[in-house]
C-alpha cells in the first residue's frame, strides 16, 4: 500500500483505498487525514483516525462536512438533484428547502421478516440536511466504487447517495439449542446483515461506537471476533459462528460466542460493543461450517448439556 | 492595549488571557463554524476557569465533564439534587422547591432544586459523555432550555418554565409539555448545560427558519419561536413532528439526542 511521499507523488488513502489528492489536509473521498502516522499493533489492526472537525467529502457536486467529535455530525451541502437516503431516526436538522420523500425498498416481504425499515427517507437537493446517531463514537466514510460491496452490522448505517443499493443477507451465525421440533436459535450478530453495493461510484457514512480499527485479512487468515464488535467486513470474508469453552478448575464455564471472519478482505471492529455472555452451556447445532473450541481438557469436567460435537479444532 | 471580546459570550477580557474569564471559552483559537453557519461550543480547555461575581468555575473532564465551584462565603448556586458529584464539608444543601410543582412533576420535571451556600467547593456533573455549555446571562435575557439539560446556575437567575403551545407539540414534539426558562436578574448570571455529544449553536436572523428533531434541541432565546411540524415524507409513511424554529435570536442542538418520533 503506498501511502504519502511527498509533492507529486501518488497518493493511495490508506483507509479508502482510492487515488487520491494529497495536497489537502484530509482525503477528499473519505476525510481520514492525510498527514497521519499510522498506528498499526502488533497484531495488524489499524487504528482508523477519526475524521477531524470540519474536515469535508466530497460527493460529486455535493459535499460533506463532518463536524463534532464525540458525537459526530454529517452535514451535507446537496447539489439540484442529488439525493441520499437514510433512516429517519439519525436525522438531526434540515434546511426547509431541501425536499423530503419516502423511499421504498424493494424486497418488502424479506425486509419486513428481516426487522429491516420498509421505507427509508431520501432528501433531494438543493439544501442542507444533518445526520447523527445517538452514540459516542466515529463516523466512518466508506466510498465505494462502481459493483463493490461491503456487509454491514445493523444498527450502523448513517447515510448513502442514491448510487448506493441497500440489501440485506443472510449472516449463517447461529447456533440451535433443544430437540429438534423445539429448537430455540441464537443469532449473536443478528440474523441478517446490512450490504450496500455501489451501482456508480458512490458514498456510505456508517456510525461506530467508540473507536474503531480495521485490518486486512489475508487468503485464508482468520480473525476471531466478539459478534457485536464487528462494524463491517468486505464481501469477500467469509464469516461463521466459533464457540469458545473457556478452561475452569471447576464446572466448565459458559459458552463464549464469536465470529470466525476468513480472508482476503478488510474487516473493521469498534472499541464499545456491549459485551453480552450467553448463558447457555452447549448447542445442538451450528450455524455452516461452525467451528468451537474446549480449553478444558479434562472431559469429566464438562458439564454434560445439550449433545456436544468432536473439537473441531483440538 | 485592547481587551480581547469573547466570540461566545462576547464579554471583554484582559489581551494576556487564553481563556475567557466569564465562560471559559478558548481566545486563541478561530472560530470553527460549518459552511451551514453551526458554529461548535467552544471546548473548554482542561481546567478552564471562569468567574461570575465571587463565584469561581472550572471544568473538569473532557469526555463526562463536571463542573467544579469554589463558593465564596454566602455565594449560591443551585442545581438538580441527582446531578451532585460532590462537596466539601463547609458547603451547606437546602432544598428548594419550584412554584407550579405539581404541573411539574406531571410534565416530569424536577419540582425542586437544591441550593448550596459557600464557602467550600463543590462538583456536578450529569451521568453521560457530552458538553457543558456556559452560558453567562446578560440582565433581563431570557433563554429557553429542554428538561434534564439543565446543570447548574448561579442564585441570581431565575428558573421558570414555559409551557409550549400546541398539543402535537407536547405530545410529541420531543422536548415535552414544558421548557425550563432562564433569566439573570440586575446582575449578569452563570448558566451551566450539559449537551449530549458535541453542541452547535446558530444565530437565526428575523423570520429565518430551520427545521431540528426535536430530540436534538437543546437551548434558545425567548424570542425565537418553536413550533412543531408534522413531516409527511409520503404515502404509507408514518409522520414526525419535527421542532420548526424562527428567528430572530441564538439557537444550540445537540448531536446525541432523545429520538422521540411518535406518528
Amino acid at each position: 500500500m503506498s501511502e504519502h511521499t511527498g509533492a507529486g507523488a501518488p497518493y493511495v488513502c490508506r483507509y479508502c483505498r482510492l487515488n487520491s489528492d494529497a495536497s489537502g489536509p484530509a482525503c477528499p473521498n473519505c476525510g481520514a487525514p492525510v498527514a497521519v502516522r499510522e498506528i498499526r499493533d502488533d497484531e495488524g489492526w489499524v487504528e482508523q483516525p477519526p475524521i477531524r472537525d470540519m474536515a469535508r467529502i466530497l460527493l460529486g457536486r455535493s459535499r460533506c462536512q463532518i463536524t463534532g467529535s464525540y458525537v459526530p455530525v454529517a452535514e451535507m451541502n446537496l447539489a439540484p438533484g442529488d439525493e441520499v437516503f437514510f433512516s429517519h431516526h439519525v436525522l438531526l436538522w434540515a434546511d426547509p428547502a431541501t425536499q423530503l420523500a419516502a423511499r421504498s425498498m424493494a424486497k418488502g416481504w424479506d425486509r419486513r421478516r428481516a426487522g429491516m425499515p420498509l421505507v427509508m427517507m431520501q432528501a433531494t437537493g438543493p439544501g442542507h440536511i444533518a445526520f447523527s446517531d445517538n452514540d459516542p463514537g466515529e463516523l466512518i466514510a466508506v466510498p465505494l466504487e462502481a459493483g463493490q460491496s461491503i456487509d454491514v452490522t445493523e444498527n450502523h448505517f448513517l447515510v448513502a447517495t442514491a448510487a448506493v443499493s441497500y440489501d440485506w443477507v443472510n449472516t449463517v451465525v447461529w447456533w440451535g439449542i433443544g430437540p429438534k421440533n423445539q429448537r430455540e436459535f441464537h443469532y449473536p450478530r443478528g440474523r441478517y446483515a446490512d450490504r450496500f453495493t455501489a451501482q456508480q461510484r458512490g458514498l456510505l457514512l456508517l456510525h461506530a461506537r467508540g473507536n474503531t480499527f480495521i485490518r486486512d485479512l489475508g487468503d485464508g487468515e482468520r480473525i476471531f471476533v466478539v459478534p457485536r464488535a464487528l462494524v463491517y467486513k468486505d464481501r469477500s470474508v467469509a464469516m461463521n459462528i466459533h464457540m469458545e469453552r473457556p478452561e475452569s478448575p471447576r464446572a466448565h464455564w459458559q459458552i463464549i460466542p464469536m465470529i470466525r471472519l476468513t480472508g482476503p478482505g478488510r474487516v473493521a471492529i469498534q472499541s464499545q460493543y456491549g459485551f453480552e455472555p450467553e448463558a447457555h452451556w452447549g448447542w445442538d447445532l451450528l450455524g455452516p461450517d461452525g467451528s468451537w473450541r474446549n480449553w478444558n481438557p479434562d472431559p469429566s469436567r464438562w458439564r454434560r448439556g445439550p449433545k456436544e460435537r468432536e473439537p473441531l479444532y483440538p | 492595549m485592547e481587551g480581547i471580546a469573547c466570540s461566545w459570550c462576547h464579554y471583554p477580557n484582559e489581551p494576556d488571557r487564553v481563556s475567557c474569564g466569564t465562560c471559559g471559552a478558548p481566545l486563541n483559537v478561530a472560530n470553527a463554524a460549518s459552511e451551514s453557519g453551526w458554529r461548535a461550543a467552544p471546548r473548554l480547555r482542561e481546567m478552564a476557569e471562569f468567574r461570575v461575581g465571587n463565584i469561581t468555575c472550572q471544568i473538569a473532564g473532557q469526555v463526562v465533564p463536571a463542573a467544579e465551584f469554589t463558593l465564596a462565603e454566602g455565594d449560591v448556586i443551585f442545581f438538580e439534587q441527582h446531578t451532585l458529584l460532590w462537596k466539601e464539608r463547609t458547603v451547606a444543601l437546602t432544598g428548594k422547591n419550584l412554584k407550579a410543582a405539581g404541573q411539574r412533576t406531571i410534565a416530569g420535571m424536577p419540582h425542586a432544586v437544591i441550593e448550596a451556600r459557600g464557602p467550600g467547593r463543590i462538583a456536578v456533573t450529569r451521568d453521560a459523555s457530552g458538553e457543558v455549555v456556559v452560558l453567562p446571562l446578560h440582565p433581563e435575557v431570557e433563554t429557553d432550555v429542554r428538561g434534564h439539560a439543565f446543570l447548574a446556575a448561579s442564585q441570581n437567575v431565575g428558573y421558570s418554565f414555559v409551557r409550549i403551545d400546541k398539543l402535537a407539540s407536547m405530545l410529541h414534539g420531543g422536548p415535552g409539555m414544558y421548557l425550563d426558562r432562564f433569566v439573570a436578574g440586575d446582575t449578569q448570571g452563570l448558566l451551566l448545560l450539559h449537551g449530549y455529544g458535541n453542541v452547535f449553536q446558530r444565530r437565526l436572523g428575523v423570520g429565518e427558519k430551520i427545521l431540528v428533531e426535536p430530540g436534538g434541541f437543546l437551548y434558545k432565546d425567548a424570542p425565537v419561536a418553536i413550533n412543531p411540524v408534522p413531516v409527511q415524507a409520503g404515502a404509507g409513511f408514518r409522520h414526525a413532528n419535527w421542532a420548526e424554529l424562527t428567528g430572530p435570536g441564538r439557537v444550540g442542538i445537540q448531536s446525541m439526542y432523545v429520538h422521540r418520533h411518535v406518528s
